[in-house]
């Protein structure tokens, strides 16, 4: 019937020492029926190792969907009984494949557009994206949608997946004019690569095998074109960021800041700064259960032991101390509205960047994109699915970098204070130094919390993180009643 | 300059990140201990992320009374050995009105002796956040799953209310009764999940490893008779062959597989060949279609 595993099971012995070339985060998006699915499905069915009861599964309830022609690949994906009920895909599903060399995660996303926050939710853990479109159709306005929310979110690489290739009498000058288009298209955006690839996913052609119907194609087929993307991580990139998550200790001697280096890495005996406090140390030790390391380098998790013992807490980002990130309380970013409750400028809001959360005073919408002509429109409401620029000025400064410069410490969500759902997510563009300016903002300072409402917290770690907390709180509160706040802590 | 980052690597750095992320945003955390390979996976994960401190949270363990006899040994030996806190629960009611895994549907089963009780367990404490060790290549229902999944108040889940998560980012903003079930191991397979007892000299539970053991035969499932519990109905004799398990659950609902991998090597090997999925011997799981699904909206983790 099929081809059946392009990659053969002697092939991945020796079993548990294998080690696969690093992870690749793979992001599906396309129109409804453009047979995105079907297309991982196919993947799946033709290179991964399946078990043999999925298969059968499969085979046992395609009969009746497809009338026996072919395995019904798209139900190795949909996977909640309503999604299967209405034959679409609701939510992002994630599956995991391996092949001889490397670890796959398929972040399958839903193509309708009311669903388009959770594509872009999948995409910003995606390092390529496949755009599939009908070789019949070929590119539409849910690509172009979906061309900008990449851009957007960081996905450098993409690879448009012009399906049902066998549909369309395996043409290549159809095959040509939808590739001419799409390149038109990246050419908008900051994309490292784009490539075309026609492709029949019900049949396999040019997916994990090379297509006997299209001979004119030269080029790789999917999979192989995957293999050779390089893994995420290779060489540490960028400036030195560790933002720090918690503080661990062990008695007197040992207090280590703990948290995932985001970008760059350090040695020890390197300087690094607490930007927020301009404070700085050098590295004593970087710990872990298993043993203290050298260096650390972007994706380890560790803990820093520093030589002074500076105050440092939750929502530092430690820096090298010759590139620190932009302490901010003015922003500008642009958003994917996530939530079904528009955007309401006189309800309270947080920003959350790597480990901070702070209170928002002001969040105004400028502009929207239009995704019809993907040129931006002056707007000042923004409601679900849709692309915002907007302007943010914070309670209190924050350590941010722009996107474009770190992306693990230029993104941030944006929460309901009241709900505490995610009401969107950015990436900051423009991120200004200073402090915040407002000469009418009351001024909600360290002392007049330490006077009274916080007048029961000592000097501890946690007491130091409860502080923080009810400062916040308080923030929000007089934003609520209408009052402009700056936090003087 | 040292070596890039292996995938085991990058899996068990991501998992850490997620156990401080939620210690650092939740109130009053819990691990929820089950004593299998997934949760020994979690609890070194647990230990590697706050050390030199202890795990900052207790593990809790819903004990159905039927868990093999090894399980809880091991567990209690676990315990010990790390110094944790243990908080066991049982459904009482349950417990008292005979419920038991042979005479009720593994689904009648499940909610009153698992979900119930977990529930119970976490309203009793006032646990905000629950750490399991459910990863999404289980269960189609699961490859849906959240790192941080919402749970409304009284636990319930909706697949149409969870909050997007983008980048690594996590939002733990909690209002009134509402909470949450972490999951470290969302992106690993039991293939990952082996690997990395073998990378880590993990010690497991030993019904993992073949040994020779009294089974039955049952609706076409292999069951090791752990207790004399279970009746056994006519022409069933139980007899010693060597098996082990790839899952581990309440024993009677628990199927065992013929094999002959005695160590660790062997065991990861015959994994890692393995021709059928790990949860093909969890009965719970093929109840009805979207099983899981609808356990996961009654509140099962």
């Amino acid at each position: 019937m099929t081809a059946l595993t392009a990659i053969r099971r002697e092939d991945l012995a020796p079993a548990f020492n294998q080690d696969l070339n690093g992870i690749l985060h793979l992001l599906t998006c396309g129109s409804v029926d453009d047979g995105k699915s079907t297309l991982i499905g196919r993947l799946l069915w033709d290179a991964s190792d399946l078990y043999d009861d999925q298969r059968e599964t499969i085979n046992r309830s395609s009969n009746a969907a497809t009338g026996g022609a072919h395995p019904d690949f798209s139900l190795l994906l949909d996977g909640l009984v309503a999604e299967r009920e209405q034959g679409i895909t609701i939510d992002i599903a994630w599956r995991y494949f391996d092949t001889a060399t490397r670890r796959f995660v398929v972040i399958d996303s839903p193509g309708h557009e009311q669903y388009t926050r959770n594509m872009a939710s999948g995409a910003s853990h995606a390092d390529v994206a496949i755009m599939l479109v009908d070789a019949r159709h070929g590119v539409k306005r849910q690509t172009r949608r979906h061309a900008a929310i990449l851009d957007i979110v960081g996905v450098k690489r993409v690879v448009l997946a012009v399906n049902k290739m066998d549909l369309a009498d395996w043409s290549q000058d159809k095959f040509r004019a939808i590739e001419a288009d799409f390149r038109e298209l990246t050419l908008r955006f900051g994309f490292r690569e784009a490539i075309a690839i026609p492709v029949s996913a019900v049949g396999g052609d040019n997916v994990a095998r090379r297509s006997e119907h299209m001979p004119w194609y030269t080029g790789p087929h999917l999979l192989e074109h995957l293999e050779r993307i390089p893994p995420r991580d290779i060489t540490p990139r960028g400036s030195f960021r560790l933002p720090v998550q918690t503080v661990l200790r062990d008695g007197l001697d040992f207090r280590g800041l703990a948290g995932t280096v985001a970008s760059g890495c350090i040695s020890v005996g390197d300087r690094v700064t607490d930007a927020l406090s301009g404070q700085s140390a050098h590295v004593l030790r970087i710990a872990t259960m298993d043993r203290d390391l050298e260096i650390a380098k972007q994706g380890q998790a560790v803990a820093l032991q520093l030589d002074t013992d500076i105050d440092v807490a939750r929502g530092a980002i430690l820096s090298a101390a010759d590139a620190p990130p932009t302490v901010a309380a003015h922003l500008e970013a642009r958003a994917v509205w996530l939530w079904e409750t528009p955007f309401d400028p006189n309800a309270g809001y947080f920003l959350r960047t790597a480990t901070d959360l702070a209170p928002i005073s002001t969040l105004s919408i400028t502009s929207l994109l239009d995704l019809e002509t993907l040129a931006v429109q002056p707007a000042d409401k923004a409601s679900v699915n849709d692309i915002a620029n907007i302007w943010i000025t914070l309670g209190r400064p924050v350590a941010v970098d722009t996107f474009v410069d770190n992306q693990g410490t230029g993104a941030f969500l944006i929460i309901d204070a009241v709900t505490g759902a995610s009401v969107a997510g950015g990436v900051i563009t423009t991120a200004r130094a200073g402090a915040v300016d407002d000469a009418s903002a009351f001024r909600l300072t360290r002392e007049l919390l330490s006077r009274g409402l916080c007048r029961d917290l000592a000097d501890s770690d946690e007491d130091r993180r409860e502080f923080q907390r009810r400062a916040s709180e308080a923030a929000l509160l007089l934003h609520a009643a209408g009052i402009q706040v700056k936090i003087e802590l | 300059m040292s070596a890039p980052l292996s995938h085991l690597d990058m899996l068990e750095a991501e998992s850490i990140y997620i156990f401080r992320e939620a210690a650092a945003q939740f109130r009053k955390p819990v691990l929820m201990y089950s004593i299998g390979k997934d949760s020994t996976v979690l609890l070194h994960l647990a230990r590697k992320a706050f050390w030199p401190q202890k795990p900052p949270f207790p593990l809790l363990h819903i004990d159905t009374t039927w868990k093999f006899k090894d399980m809880i040994a091991f567990r209690d030996k676990t315990v010990r050995d790390f110094g944790l806190d243990l908080i066991v629960h049982t459904n009482e009611e349950g417990l008292k009105k005979g419920i038991n895994p042979y005479d009720y549907s593994p689904s009648v089963y499940t909610d009153v002796m698992k979900t119930q009780p977990l529930k119970q367990a976490l309203d009793k404490h006032g646990f905000d956040a629950a750490f399991g060790g459910a990863r999404r290549d289980e269960e189609s229902s699961r490859a849906k799953e959240r790192v941080f999944s919402f749970r409304a108040a009284g636990h319930r889940w909706d697949p149409r209310r969870q909050r997007p998560e983008m980048w690594n980012l996590l939002n733990g903003r909690l209002g009134a009764g509402e909470t949450v079930r972490v999951f470290p191991l969302s992106n690993w397979t039991e293939r990952d999940v082996w690997r990395y007892i073998a990378r880590e000299k993990l010690d497991v539970v030993p019904l993992y490893f073949a040994a020779k053991r009294p089974t039955i035969v049952r609706n076409g499932q292999l069951l090791v008779v752990d207790d004399d519990r279970l009746p056994l109905q006519p022409g069933e004799v139980p007899q010693m062959k060597s098996v082990r398990f790839r899952t581990l659950g309440c024993w009677p609902l628990t199927a065992a597989v013929p094999s002959t991998a005695a160590d660790l090597d062997s065991v990861v090997e015959e994994t890692l060949g393995a021709r059928t999925s790990e949860r093909q011997g969890r009965l719970i799981d093929h109840d009805q279609t979207g099983a899981m699904e609808r356990k996961k909206q009654e509140g099962y983790f």
